[in-house]
């Protein structure tokens, strides 16, 4: 329990430090949001009046409190084009999160299983053959095979329209079945990367002095690999899988490019071209406690598995 | 053995042959091994490493599956062949019939998994109608008949909350909740102090009493073989060279390799030791340490983990005269190696005095594999500490005349010169590292357990020429050891060391005739010395 209450305190303070820098990051960056509303052709009395009531004026300190408070609250800041920034998010947040997720999973399904299955059969044809095409598959970029996943399951086979996006809200299975082949693309060099992973602990652990106190006990080889050797290999792997599902998060910027979908990732790139900061803030605030939210729950699990992390 | 021959053995292995087949040519691992396990006794199976001692007992534990490997020969049990058999076959004996605990407790047990969990497996595979329930009430005996004082908290704790000696004990709960026939032992206290060492023992030996289960037990330690064993197997280079009766062996061998082990255990006959040692002889100290304490700063793990100083060293006190090797025994954690470390000066943290007349005492490490840079030729290794002297500037010539002076002290052949460690034996890197640390002609050498990791033969020749050194050189050696036969011989002088505390310190003789200090008791009785009756 300690050890939790921990890891959440932590959180908290890297979320409060990650949240000053974003902050005193879009302080620094050239630009008045005041000029920008009012246009070249405002007067400096007008400009003057504006920045004031926008609160501009303030003490750095006093604009971050305000903006943290709003942040929490729900409220984003205004865009400098849409307006409320909290209710042009909100639609696509669950778009990019549901391809994060659906990634992650794919990557955690075929991973495991196919890792298990090269470090048992280590030394074999399959082995070799598979080692191979992991490599290959590793080095293949997300935004790569997202145009080969359109060209041959979109064009080709016509498993999904490509371009032809549709929300849950109308459409939940046209919405997974076109969502599946972004995440396809994503999670592939991730599953390649944690399979070699995973292969490479296994055969490490089934090396170790315990599993052969577990075959003088009469395990089978199937015994010693699920009962005692997999909880051991998983443990680097976990945060493997961890860091990948950040990745995933921060990856789909590209990949919702390429399959046109209106999540998260596209927003942001629309936003930087049209210098919303804003927006940008937002989006890069939300990413950041993701990937912390994602961290923790790692540690969480973490304990779970290896009871010789301290509870200090 | 007469009275054997009308019993039935449980057990039996005939020509067994094992080859390793990793490089061009086959290797021979182990040779014509012939073994009658009867039940209820306890076979020794006595040998330095690479003996083929361990093979052996793998391959009755059907634990030999590398495909690089080819076993032949015969091993019997319970009608059964044992070696050829399938792992199905092979599998409903392992755990069950017979049993196995290892050297290493530390990593014999499965990190993530409780204790109750590892020691219910044999149960949970071979006996499917035994209920969780009573599978748990048999473990939680089992471990309360191991020794554990809380077995039911035991139970649900994981490996890493235990000792060394616990999880031996573990190990030991876990090999015998299925009541086998046979318990194998691999080398059980080899890598634990001295107490838990005999506490081991003594189970195995109760074990043996009250359920008649039949042990082979695997040592390179022949004063617990002979304490064990009623029956030994001496090997050497994968063959058995003699067998037979234990006494009969240790009092009249006939091999001439069983001779030379029998002859390397250091024999501590204090009863009719009459040597004198004259005080006089030793007037200067070169060392004297008084009333430090030492402290080790724990280093902060987290952003809200306290640094915590925690003193190891408690008022410590001893001194060293000229010319003497001084022991210091203790038990693992008890202090020895920060002691050490601190006269060195790689510790910085303590309170109170160290006069030497030594600035910079060299030190021999324990493991003669980790502490020589395995990249680096013994040329380089040894001119590298002259490199370092603080007290001169060496010329070309004059280093290179040391090192070979050196290399002749530590008697090897010059070429050794342009050796990579990697091409040298055990004793060999031993001998360099003694090398190394004469180099720049030290007053003090500070050795921390040089021959532990050691095989018995080689340990004596190390010991024989550190006696060699010191009274050729002169030099003044503290000796560090857990092992009291050793000290015994080569220590005019010897403190003992608990928990941070030098609990004794005086004439190595008199101390062992009539120890003082509990601690100093229990320690000469469990190394067998001394019989006091505790």
């Amino acid at each position: 329990m300690k050890y939790i209450l921990k890891k959440t305190l932590m959180m908290l303070i890297t979320l409060i430090v990650v949240s000053m820098l974003v902050f005193l990051a879009f302080n620094i960056i050239p630009g008045d949001p005041a000029a920008r509303r009012l246009g070249t052709e405002a007067t400096p009395q007008q400009l003057a009046a504006l920045r004031k009531e926008m609160g501009l004026t303030d003490p750095l300190f006093v604009r971050y409190i305000r903006w943290a408070t709003g942040f929490i609250h729900g409220d984003l800041g205004q865009s400098y084009s849409y307006g409320s920034v909290s209710k042009l998010l909100i639609d696509k947040i669950p778009i990019t999160i549901s391809m994060a997720l659906m990634a992650f999973l794919i990557m955690v399904v075929v991973s495991i299983p196919l890792g298990i299955f090269t470090a048992r059969h280590q030394g074999s044809v399959v082995d070799h053959v598979l080692l191979v095409v992991d490599q290959v598959v590793m080095a293949i970029p997300p935004f790569f095979s997202g145009i080969l996943l359109t060209l041959i399951f979109g064009l080709t086979f016509r498993l999904f329209v490509p371009g032809s996006f549709v929300s849950w809200k109308t459409d939940m299975r046209g919405f997974i079945s076109y969502l599946i082949f972004p995440a396809i693309a994503v999670a592939l060099p991730k599953i390649a990367m944690s399979v070699k992973l995973l292969r490479g602990s296994v055969i490490e652990e089934m090396r170790k002095d315990y599993t052969r106190t577990a075959y003088s006990r009469g395990n089978t080889v199937r015994g010693v690999l699920y009962l005692h050797v997999l909880k051991n290999a998983l443990i680097p792997v976990i945060t493997f899988m961890g860091m990948a599902l950040a990745d995933m998060v921060s990856g789909s910027i590209v990949i919702e490019q390429v399959f046109s979908i209106p999540g998260l990732g596209r927003m942001l790139l629309v936003s930087i071209n049209n210098r919303d900061y804003p927006v940008v803030q937002a989006i890069i605030m939300g990413v950041a406690i993701l990937v912390m939210i994602v961290n923790w729950m790692v540690d969480i699990i973490y304990r779970i598995i290896d009871p010789r992390i301290e509870s200090l | 053995m007469g009275n054997k021959s009308n019993r039935e053995p449980i057990l039996s292995v005939e020509n067994l042959k094992i080859e390793f087949h990793d490089h061009a040519s086959p290797e021979t691992a182990v040779e014509d091994f012939d073994l009658e396990l009867f039940p209820g006794e306890i076979v020794g199976f006595v040998g330095e490493s690479g003996s083929g001692k361990s093979l052996s007992a793998m391959a009755i534990a059907g634990l030999l599956n590398r495909k690089s490997l080819t076993k032949s020969g015969r091993i019997m049990f319970q009608g059964k062949e044992l070696l050829t058999c399938s792992r199905s076959v092979l599998r409903t004996f392992q755990g069950d019939e017979i049993s196995m605990i290892f050297q290493e407790p530390n990593t014999s047990l499965n990190p993530v998994k409780k204790i109750g969990w590892q020691i219910e497996e044999s149960l949970r595979i071979h006996h499917l109608d035994v209920s969780p329930a009573k599978r748990k009430e048999r473990a939680v005996k089992m471990l309360a008949d191991v020794g554990m004082y809380n077995p039911e908290k035991i139970y649900e704790m994981y490996p890493h909350e235990l000792s060394g000696g616990m999880r031996q004990r573990v190990m030991i709960a876990a090999a015998m909740i299925g009541n086998p026939q046979i318990l194998i032992a691999d080398e059980p206290t080899t890598a634990l102090d001295v107490t838990v060492q005999a506490q081991i023992v003594e189970l195995l030996r109760k074990i043996n009493r009250e359920k008649g289960t039949a042990i082979i037990f695997i040592s390179h330690d022949l004063s617990l073989v002979r304490q064990l064993c009623s029956r030994v197997l001496v090997m050497q280079k994968g063959k058995v060279v003699e067998s037979g009766d234990t006494e009969q062996i240790f009092n009249s061998p006939k091999n001439s390799y069983t001779k030379e082990l029998i002859a390397a255990i250091p024999v501590v006959d204090i009863a009719n030791d009459t040597e004198y040692i004259d005080e006089f002889k030793y007037s200067e100290d070169v060392l004297k340490v008084k009333d430090l304490n030492v402290y080790y700063r724990n280093h902060k793990t987290g952003l809200f983990s306290k640094s915590n100083r925690q003193q190891i060293l408690k008022s410590v006190s001893l001194s060293m005269k000229k010319g003497e090797i001084l022991g210091l025994v203790g038990e693992s954690g008890s202090g020895k190696s920060t002691l050490a470390k601190t006269i060195v000066g790689i510790n910085k943290d303590f309170e109170g005095t160290i006069q030497k007349t030594d600035d910079y005492p060299q030190m021999i490490f324990q493991d003669p594999y980790g502490s020589l840079n395995p990249g680096r030729s013994v040329r380089w290794i040894l001119r590298e500490s002259l490199r370092a002297d603080r007290k001169k500037k060496w010329t070309e010539e004059e280093i290179d005349k040391r090192m070979k002076d050196v290399l002749t002290q530590v008697e090897l052949p010059l070429e050794y010169l342009d050796r990579m460690p990697s091409q040298l034996s055990g004793g060999q890197r031993q001998r360099v590292s003694i090398a190394l640390s004469l180099m720049q002609r030290p007053d003090i050498l500070i050795a921390d357990e040089p021959v532990s990791a050691l095989d018995v033969t080689i340990q004596a020749q190390i010991l024989k020429l550190l006696e060699h050194l010191h009274e050729k050189l002169g030099i003044s050696i503290l000796f560090i050891s857990h092992d009291l036969r050793v000290v015994y011989h080569l220590c005019d002088h010897v403190a003992i060391m608990k928990k941070g505390k030098i609990v004794e310190f005086g004439q190595t003789r008199d101390i062992y005739k009539n120890p003082q200090a509990d601690y100093t008791k229990e320690l000469l009785q469990s190394a067998g010395i001394v019989d006091l009756g505790i």
